[in-house]
């Protein structure tokens, strides 16, 4: 019975399947959102679907000098990643499906593999176009996960526990102690952009100069699942922000606590549509000197600034 | 082997082709870029993959025809080579045009720069990665395009100037409908400007990104917002004025950032020097005829023409050898004086600046490709496919894979009878 | 400066050149050249005269020989269209680009379309033609006619 319950748990709900719908959902409220901020209809709701079943649909085309076997995996291995860190993430009470102590490390590392795989997917098409894209991802990674890490581990510090649960237990008993952490969650939104390569930050992907970065040689089944890895993440991601920085009503009613967590999600999605319809790429350079110059230094500010509650208030 | 990688020996440098196929390209052209890391090295331009024979095909068509044809040189400023063409033939003829129409031609010529900025604006966004920009701008470049389809009839290829005068009257009906959408159009530039002056990224984008100095611009032969942006104080309407402009009240919008931002900055001033030189023609517009007779053979002579185009300075030749047929039509349209500026103005650039600074000048490379080559050319065989047997092959290659629609053709021409 | 102080000028400068320069209109100057004279009328013009920009050049056939003419341009409006004559056998002229760097590509489209050659043009890419185009077919030259294709009624059609 425990082991049907945990297979209902890691393949149909909040699993594989729930993040399934939730991320094309996700996808369809970014799109609709972008749409309407520009003066435009937007797709109807179930046009991701239909994009993810069309594309599972195309040929798979492999290029001459890829190497095939990473080629390949590359796309399985991102999906992967991502779907595994969502059940760590305490999502409408107060305990994740699973959890110890140091969990909130794995989460962060585990949401780090999507872009190793996006650049060693790039790298191993051997296109020019991939492997420009392919060094992108991996410079803006270690320009934006500095602040995301900092601020996440500044909360994860007033806290005084390294597991996502634990630190949904001490929001819970000390409800007011998210809005110190307001910074640190403005920052990791903004790193959370660059995670996602969204625009402003749509650097290694963007069209106008290196066709689709990364994803260029990609095709068929493999690029449905890049696609959807992308949207599990943007889904994984809002719900990791939702349960560190926003850890409220986290005991009530189940149906409370999911509607709850549902807006959320949302709203930071919603966030993200705002911040691509309203900013210009910028250029790689500018990316790297905001992150370092102006976003790390918030970060550690938010690390200093926790240090310094915990010291005085939480004896 | 437009995506293979190539190391140059011996460097890090690596070789990245843009185009001829390219989502940052809205024509095809092809860019070769030398890369050291994001810096660009080195960049070389190919031209020619929209040649069309243009030109050539002008030798062997009548005026009347050629009219047509010289319209499709661009699909954007139209109106600007349709018009240089026939400001150089009524010179060889000595047709005195009527003031009416020079106003229409005035009127329609502002109308097509508006288009063509504003459709320039939307292509900058899209090329800094703000989409929201381009849908905007498009949005509003409505407007005026459907003011366009009212005058002339026609969004794209507005055919208004004929020989002797335009083809159309303007009423005043017309001229009411054109004011109150130029009204529209002004407060949406306004709020353009005040975007472009604002908007922090779009600064960090395009400021100190592809910058043609005063100098520059001068050696290498820029025109137009290209010129302008870089302090040039070079005008057609102004220092070679044709049509109504000479009557027409208005500045030329000089910038000195010298880079994409100041060529931003020219444009959307240019867009209200438009409105107001709009506004002065509708409200002066002389009553009279809009034509006069011009003749099917036009004396031997020749002249050279200049226009502004929206993208600057455009010249056409044109000799004619007493028959129905010009002897010569040499076109130079303003992209191809730009784009020799567009390889000095990559160097040492990013990457991510390349799309920007070519879309900078405005390309129009079908304006500036123009004239041969239909022809299949097979190795050594001087094989010709005409587009009958292109699409006679085109049927067969996919009978053999299945796919016949014979039988349905057959089917929908009984259930026709 | 005007049209007809710019006629004097050029007249005064080069005594065969009386009655050369002709004003047809406002702003426009024609002027024909020799041809072994054009380098030293061309620098002339382009660095006394106020005639600092080429507009582009325009190549054509003649039947026995070419014409090449030089659009140049002065900042007031002025433009004056510099003419040559040169012949049909083993045509040739010079590079222009050492004094406008921008009559490169109208140098080269002169060279693909009409096969003339242009002496001191720098290395690169060919403009406006396909690289596999065939040698000795030249477009913009009168007796041309296509590649294996006959004129029908002002359209190509294949034979």
């Amino acid at each position: 019975m425990d082991i049907l319950q945990q297979l209902f748990n890691i393949f149909i709900f909040p699993g594989l399947l729930f993040l399934f719908v939730f991320a094309l959902a996700a996808e369809f409220i970014d799109r609709r959102l972008y749409a309407r901020f520009q003066n435009r209809m937007g797709p109807p709701w179930f046009q991701p679907l239909a994009d993810f079943i069309k594309l599972l649909a195309k040929e798979d085309i492999i290029p001459q000098e890829a190497d095939v076997a990473t080629f390949k995996l590359m796309p399985v291995l991102a999906l992967t990643a991502t779907v595994t860190s969502f059940f760590y993430i305490p999502l409408w009470n107060e305990q994740a499906l699973f959890s110890f102590n140091g969990d909130i490390i794995v989460v962060l590392y585990l949401l780090t593999i999507p872009t190793l795989t996006y650049f060693l997917g790039g790298w191993y098409s051997r296109s020019v176009y991939s492997m420009i894209g392919a060094v992108r991802s991996l410079t803006q990674l270690f320009a934006y996960e500095v602040p995301l890490f900092m601020s996440i581990l500044a909360s994860a510090l007033l806290a005084g526990t390294w597991s996502l649960s634990g630190m949904a237990v001490f929001y819970n008993d000390h409800p007011w102690y998210w809005l110190f952490n307001l910074i640190g969650f403005a920052t990791a939104l903004v790193a959370l952009l660059g995670k996602l390569e969204k625009v402003p930050f749509d650097i290694p992907e963007a069209e106008t100069e290196i066709v689709a970065g990364s994803f260029t040689e990609y095709s068929g089944r493999m690029l449905a699942l890049f696609r959807l890895s992308i949207n599990v993440e943007m889904v994984v991601g809002a719900s990791l922000l939702a349960a560190v920085f926003l850890p409220f009503s986290l005991d009530g009613n189940l149906v409370l606590g999911f509607a709850i967590y549902l807006f959320k999600v949302i709203s930071i999605v919603a966030f993200i549509a705002l911040a691509r319809s309203i900013f210009a790429r910028l250029r790689l350079d500018q990316m790297i000197n905001l992150c370092w110059r102006f976003f790390a230094p918030i970060g550690f500010l938010q690390v200093l600034i926790n240090l310094a509650i915990k010291g005085f208030f939480l004896k | 082997m437009p995506n293979k990688i190539r190391k140059l020996p011996d460097s890090g440098d690596v070789q990245v082709p843009i185009g001829p196929q390219h989502p940052s390209l809205k024509e095809p052209e092809s860019f070769l870029l030398t890369l050291r890391g994001e810096k660009i090295t080195a960049a070389s331009v190919r031209l020619g993959y929209n040649h069309r024979g243009i030109e050539k095909a002008c030798e062997e068509r009548t005026y009347i025809q050629d009219l047509y044809l010289i319209e499709r040189v661009c699909g954007i400023c139209s109106h600007a080579h349709l018009t240089c063409f026939v400001q150089a033939v009524e010179e060889i003829a000595a047709i005195e045009v009527p003031k009416r129409a020079q106003y229409i031609r005035v009127v329609v010529g502002e109308l097509e720069r508006i288009h063509s900025h504003l459709l320039w604006l939307g292509v900058a966004g899209h090329e800094i990665g703000f989409d929201t920009l381009l849908m905007y701008s498009w949005r509003d470049r409505e407007i005026v395009m459907d003011i366009l389809a009212d005058l002339a009839g026609n969004r794209v290829h507005y055919g208004v100037t004929t020989y002797g005068g335009v083809k159309r009257d303007i009423t005043p009906e017309q001229i009411k409908d054109v004011l109150k959408a130029v009204d529209t159009l002004e407060e949406r530039t306004k709020y353009y400007i005040e975007l472009a002056k604002n908007e922090e990224t779009i600064i960090k984008r395009l400021s100190g990104v592809g910058m043609l100095k005063h100098d520059d611009a001068l050696r290498l032969g820029a025109v137009g917002p290209t010129a302008r942006a870089g302090g040039v104080d070079r005008d057609t309407r102004r220092d070679d004025p044709y049509a109504a402009y000479p009557e027409m009240k208005f500045k030329v919008v000089i910038d000195d950032h010298a880079d994409v931002y100041g060529r931003t900055l020219v444009r959307m001033g240019e867009l209200m020097e438009a409105y107001s030189i709009i506004r002065q023609a509708l409200t002066n517009m002389p009553e009279g005829v809009f034509r006069v007779r011009a003749p099917r053979r036009i004396p031997a002579g020749e002249a050279t023409g200049r226009y502004e185009a929206p993208r600057g300075e455009d010249v056409h030749y044109v000799k004619s050898n007493g028959s129905d047929k010009p002897e010569r039509v040499k076109i130079r349209a303003p992209t191809l004086a730009n784009i020799q500026a567009v390889t000095h103005m990559l160097e040492d650039r990013y990457l991510a600046d390349m799309p920007i600074v070519v879309a900078a000048i405005d390309p129009c490379f079908s304006c500036t490709d123009r004239l041969i080559g239909i022809k299949d050319l097979r190795t050594d065989k001087k094989q010709t496919l005409d587009w009958d047997n292109l699409r006679l092959s085109g049927i067969k290659w996919y009978q053999k894979r299945g796919v016949d629609f014979s039988r349905l053709n057959e089917k929908l021409k009984r259930s026709f009878k | 400066m005007t049209e007809e102080q710019i006629k004097q000028q050029i007249e005064h400068q080069f005594g065969y050149l009386k009655d050369a320069v002709v004003i047809k209109r406002a702003r426009r100057l024609w002027l024909d050249v020799p041809m072994d004279k054009f380098e030293e009328v061309f620098v002339y013009l382009t660095e006394a005269m106020p005639l600092v920009r080429l507009l582009t050049i325009t190549g054509m056939d003649e039947g026995t020989t070419f014409g090449i003419i030089y659009h140049l341009a002065a900042e007031s409006g002025i433009i004056l269209n510099l003419r040559i004559h040169i012949p049909r056998e083993n045509p040739a002229i010079q590079s222009m680009t050492s004094k406008f760097s921008c009559a490169d590509i109208y140098e080269r489209e002169i060279k693909d379309l009409l096969g003339i050659q242009v002496l001191g043009l720098p290395e690169g890419r060919r403009y406006p033609l396909t690289d596999n185009w065939p040698d000795g077919e030249y477009p913009l030259r009168k007796d041309w006619k296509g590649l294996s294709t006959e004129k029908k009624g002002g359209t190509l059609n294949a034979q």
